[in-house]
């Protein structure tokens, strides 16, 4: 059976409208100098060129996503198993959550 | 003026407030069926307060990761960007000069 993980049309929305927020936030607070240092040398036909991402960096995004899920409940489950508990509660997670965000 | 800026302003947040809450929504709902399948593989039950948890944190590290990932290419975007005009300038000046005189020394472009 195969894991199930995040559809790439939901990953690409939340890239898209993150993308969207901080180039409006740019815009705002440097009017068009954020957007020329960012073109810098590039052809006029580039310059409102969207940010865009491949069908292969977005499934390995969800990969990655899915990873850090995985990882964080299969690390609180072994915590919690050490314990001798059968379900994962806030302090399992908690302990594991240091070392979970260093390694990601 | 002013005024039709702001409400312009506080409309679009307000848009975007929504559309936040809907992607949110939807990521959540992916990550309790990842987290309740990984839990099952463990033998274990997972709280609902803790896949929300894990939830917010994967959604916050999505943008945080990708905004970083954008900022690390836009800059090596920048820098090819920045050398290209040069090294092509320096090209063509160095095929220039070899038709003019093969004896005088071949300028090389920088690497």
């Amino acid at each position: 059976m195969e894991d199930e993980t995040f559809d790439t049309d939901l990953i690409h929305a939340i890239f898209k409208h993150i993308w969207t927020k901080r180039y409006l936030e740019r815009e705002r607070n440097g009017g068009n100098d954020a957007l020329d240092s960012e073109q810098v040398g590039a052809g006029t036909s580039k310059k409102n060129r969207p940010t865009s991402a491949n069908a292969h960096a977005l499934k390995l995004s969800c990969e990655l996503l899915r990873v850090f899920i995985a990882e964080a409940v299969g690390r609180a489950a072994t915590i919690a198993e050490a314990e001798g508990v059968s379900k994962i509660e806030a302090t399992h997670l908690e302990r594991i959550l240091p070392q979970l965000l260093l390694d990601f | 003026m002013e005024g039709d800026g702001n409400e312009i302003d506080a409309e679009r947040y307000e848009e975007d407030e929504s559309v936040t809450d809907i992607l949110r929504d939807r990521f959540r709902l992916s990550t309790i069926s990842i987290a309740e399948t990984q839990a099952k593989k463990h033998g274990m039950q997972i709280s609902e307060p803790i896949i929300a948890c894990i939830s917010e944190l994967a959604f916050k590290y999505t943008a945080h990761r990708n905004e970083h990932v954008a900022s690390t290419l836009r800059s090596f975007y920048d820098d090819l960007k920045a050398k290209e005009p040069q090294s092509e300038r320096k090209r063509k000046k160095a095929s220039k000069n070899k038709d003019k005189a093969t004896t005088s020394a071949v300028q090389f472009p920088d690497l």
